[in-house]
């Protein structure tokens, strides 16, 4: 075989390893229900602040306890844990993505995106991640 | 409309604006078709002549633009939507540049400059390429004018023009009905509190500079194809294509040093789709870059080169598409809102796209081809090797930022990998460690025959960098062995280009370009790898136990709660949170670092400044600060304040009766009676109408500091009356209430601050090494200045 056929088979390969990477690390937007039925497994979830429950964060007791009651597309409802302080314009989220997992009772999330009504520039607020 | 005759406006400045936008849509369109029928009919020199006036026209008009839409916001003309939306009467001149690229339009305009810019330097420099060049160039100018349009065809909306009017815009809102609306419309928007940065004003500009320049290898390719020239359209296009890889570095590295240095993510690169959309073009365009280098020297892989240079500029208009379409919506932070023109940037992407895919399938049966396969013991090979890991490497990011697109067209259900770091550091690292050690291995051989002797010095080298590798993984302290074969092609790529290098040095300095940028980029690869390798997180609660029942999970906890004037210890550090100061709408709060050492005592100390910005729109905007050493950083934001303001109120307030020599205690400090005197000199009593005044002499001792406070007792037409002394750092307040002459004491009363209210909570990391990531990009820009100049250098000889 040629040198050159082995190198295009080599890509090739690498290619579609990279697409079968994306696919099986991709997550995907679900409801409480999937996430509870496979706890541990990280998942989107999209959904708004219940506001009749009380959201917790007391920074004098510890500052990386936040916990917030959160109703997903469906109406489930589910206690959320952020390992981290309250994200600043909480209060005025229209729409909460949060990405994590079911501990127990509640949901662990890792990151906490909000969507914030302000019409006119960038909608996102980003409040937690990590980087390099 | 209505007959509302509305009062206030300014509307010459808006009709100048609009009419400069429509001008130079329609004279880019005049451009374009002058320069291509002058490419078609080369005896008639009249095309070319009109196309030189119109393009001078054009410029005028981009010029117009900007000048109109800069005075509107510097004049605070807020009856046009675009200065209402960006810009705010507080804002300072410099931060009214920036208003520039915060809105869609503003941005689209900074490019049309930059392209209008480099049009007129292929004017004077392009020679007998220009009627070809300049018509791609102006076509790309055409859909970029247009999207400044803002005007109905038919009932579709084409374009969003920066001077639309407020009232335009908001159409149904009540206040438009008024005549005098104006005057109630007292200040805009604001710009928003991240882009109110020094490196926000810079940044931008260098980047779309970047973007701007990717037209310009793309339309010399398509001019060779158009000519069937296969060969002299890269001379010219090669030191154009350095400067992009140039200029595009630079400002991606400067969006890095702008995350790091003003947004509390904590990093300078997080894998965000907006970052990856302009890497990708930047490494292929790099891949393009090697492939015509080596096309030039072996007359090789010709159609690798072209397809590399025409996929750099379908990628810069895929990266446009995919930040301003909003199509990203839920996946990155930064991508614009849609303001509908998704269609008219896929129109853009798309005829581009077709007008590559039409000349490439043209010209396909004539184009140049490699009769055999490269030699491995040659620098061409593994240049093309180093290629291709970039082409995949592109090809892995690009495929996962896309996955928004992916949904829209598929109806898929993907969310990006929930660890996003960990997803491409899967592949990218690998990637790196390849590209690293074959930029050694390349350089050291020779274009097409190589003896034993390349080889040999390939070995050498190596060993060399084998030896630095294993001293450095001690010396910087890394612990997973898996960084070894990082840290070595990071090694190698620096000692093997800097044995290619050490000849040059003695006068050949010019041809040093390609040692320098690889240098740069082994240095690149050791500080990302220590810096985030050995990042740590020391605002770690290390008091061993789990505050909350609930959550007794360790591994996340990285926010510290400090009360202000309490000092905490922080990994090697004690810091206190010592005070919070007002500037124009920041607040700054200090916070003091002193390092100790393995003895216990203080090393050093020094002051870190985080800031905060409350902001209406957008909450808590919280800057770090970071206190930069050689060795390391020590990064700082605070991750929450406290809503209100802490209170004024004094708490656990006792009575001592106390003699001089007496020792008052309190909770956090202890105060000594000095002694009581009667010749006060306090500013603001009034000595002479006293019978008495007595000032009680204390020294107050805190952990750190002695102060000294006098209350004082007086007594004024047979009224006793007490003046208070406030401590404010020790947050302690002492009264004199009253002298006991029976048993010769005084009665003191002590408050202390209700400290509740009073406190930040921050997060510090430590970066090691992350001056060198700094450094390698510096180098790395260097070696491609070298490159240019000799590039160009090379055309004025031929």
């Amino acid at each position: 075989m040629k040198k050159s056929s082995i190198i295009g088979l080599i890509v090739i390969a690498l290619a579609i390893g990279a697409i079968i990477s994306m696919y099986g690390d991709a997550s995907t937007y679900e409801g409480f229900e999937m996430a509870r039925n496979n706890p541990g497994k990280e998942y989107h979830v999209v959904g708004v602040l219940n506001r009749e429950k009380e959201k917790y964060y007391n920074p004098q007791k510890d500052a990386n306890y936040f916990s917030f009651y959160l109703l997903d597309e469906k109406g489930n409802e589910s206690k959320v844990v952020y390992n981290n302080p309250e994200p600043a314009d909480f209060d005025r989220s229209e729409k909460i993505v949060i990405v994590g997992s079911m501990d127990g009772e509640h949901f662990k999330a890792d990151k906490i995106l909000l969507k914030c009504p302000s019409k006119y520039t960038d909608d996102q607020v980003k409040t937690a991640g990590a980087s390099l | 409309m209505s007959s509302v005759t509305f009062i206030g406006e300014h509307l010459f400045w808006g009709n100048l604006g609009h009419t400069a936008v429509v001008l130079s849509f329609i004279s880019s369109i005049l451009v374009t078709l002058s320069y291509f029928f002058a490419e078609r009919n080369p005896l008639d020199k009249s095309w070319a002549n009109m196309a030189k006036y119109a393009f001078q026209l054009h410029s005028l008009a981009v010029l117009t633009i900007i000048a109109t839409l800069f005075y509107i916001i510097y004049s605070h003309y807020f009856e046009y939507h675009y200065a209402w939306q960006h810009s705010s009467r507080d804002l300072p001149v410099h931060f009214m540049i920036s208003c520039f690229w915060e809105g869609q339009e503003g941005s689209f305009l900074l490019w049309i400059f930059w392209q209008m810019v480099i049009g007129q330097i292929l004017l004077r420099s392009s020679k007998s390429w220009l009627n070809p060049v300049m018509a791609v160039l102006m076509l790309s100018q055409i859909a970029l004018t247009s999207m400044l349009l803002g005007v109905k065809i038919f009932s579709y909306k084409m374009g969003s023009s920066p001077f639309e009017l407020l009232r335009n815009v908001m159409v149904d809102a009540p206040i438009f009905k008024q005549a005098d609306y104006l005057s109630k419309v007292k200040d805009g928007n604001g710009l928003n509190p991240l882009l109110q940065n020094y490196w926000m004003v810079i940044h931008p500009p260098t980047l779309f500079f970047g973007f701007a320049t990717t037209i310009v290898p793309f339309a010399y390719a398509i001019a060779g194809l158009w000519r069937k020239d296969f060969k002299e359209w890269l001379k010219p296009a090669l030191p154009w294509a350095l400067v992009s890889v140039m200029v595009l570095g630079a400002g991606i590295i400067m969006g890095g040093f702008w995350a790091y240095e003003s947004l509390s993510f904590g990093g300078y690169w997080a894998w965000d789709p907006v970052e990856n959309a302009s890497l990708v073009p930047w490494l292929i365009l790099i891949a393009g870059v090697h492939v015509m280098i080596l096309h030039k020297a072996t007359g090789n892989s010709y159609i690798v080169a072209v397809v590399l240079i025409l996929a750099t500029f379908l990628l810069v208009l895929y990266a446009t598409f995919l930040t301003r379409s909003g199509i990203l919506g839920n996946s990155s932070v930064h991508s614009f809102t849609d303001l509908g023109m998704s269609g008219q940037l896929l129109v853009f992407l798309l005829l581009f796209v077709f007008l590559s895919i039409a000349m490439v399938v043209w010209r396909w049966k004539q184009m140049p081809r490699s009769a055999k396969d490269e030699e491995i013991y040659t620098r061409e090979f593994w240049m093309f090797i180093g290629s291709l890991i970039l082409i995949i490497s592109s090809f892995q990011i690009l495929l996962t930022t896309s996955i928004p697109v992916f949904n829209k067209v598929f109806g898929a259900n993907m969310a990006p990998p929930a660890d996003v770091i960990g997803h491409y550091n899967k592949w990218q690292m690998p990637m790196a460690i390849l590209l690293g050690i074959f930029t050694a291995v390349a350089n050291l051989l020779k274009y097409k025959k190589n003896k034993s002797e390349g080889i040999k010095k390939i070995g050498i080298y190596a060993a060399v960098a084998l030896v630095l590798t294993i001293v450095l993984f001690f010396a910087f302290d890394l612990e997973n062995y898996i960084y070894i074969a990082l840290l070595f092609a990071g090694v190698f790529a620096v000692t093997g280009n800097f044995g290619i290098l050490i000849p040059f040095l003695r006068g050949k300095i010019k041809l040093a370009g390609a040692s320098v940028a690889h240098i740069g980029f082994g240095l690149l690869l050791i500080g990302v790898l220590v810096s985030s390798a050995n990042k740590q997180v020391i605002s770690i609660n290390e008091t061993g136990e789990a505050l909350n029942p609930e959550f007794n999970n360790k591994e996340n906890v990285e926010n510290i709660y400090l009360e202000r004037g309490k000092p905490n210890r922080m990994g090697d550090y004690i810091i206190t949170y010592v005070r919070d100061s007002q500037h124009w709408v920041n607040t700054y709060y200090q916070v003091n670092y002193k390092k100790i050492n393995k003895q216990g005592e203080v090393d050093y100390e020094f002051n870190l400044y985080p800031n905060g910005q409350i902001n209406p729109k957008f909450g808590l905007v919280a800057n770090p600060d970071t206190k930069h050493y050689v060795s390391h950083d020590v990064f700082t934001y605070v991750s929450s304040v406290p809503s209100q303001k802490a209170s004024s109120k004094f708490i656990n307030e006792r009575t001592h009766e106390v003699k001089p020599g007496d020792t008052i205690y309190t909770n956090n400090a202890y105060a000594i009676l000095m002694g009581i005197n009667t010749n006060t000199n306090a500013e603001k009593v009034d000595i002479n109408n006293f019978q008495v005044l007595l000032g009680a002499e204390l020294k107050v001792y805190t952990l750190d500091k002695v102060y000294d406070a006098m209350p004082m007792y007086g007594v004024q037409n047979n009224a006793a009356s007490s003046f208070e002394a406030l401590v404010d750092e020790a947050k302690l307040k002492f009264n004199f209430k009253g002298v006991n002459p029976e048993n010769k004491t005084i009665t003191i009363t002590t408050a202390e601050k209700d400290n509740s209210g009073d406190f930040v909570i921050m997060k510090a990391i430590i970066f090691p090494w992350i001056n060198l990531v700094w450094a390698g990009t510096i180098v790395m820009i260097v070696g491609f200045m070298i490159s240019i100049v000799r590039r160009i250098t090379d055309i004025k000889a031929a």
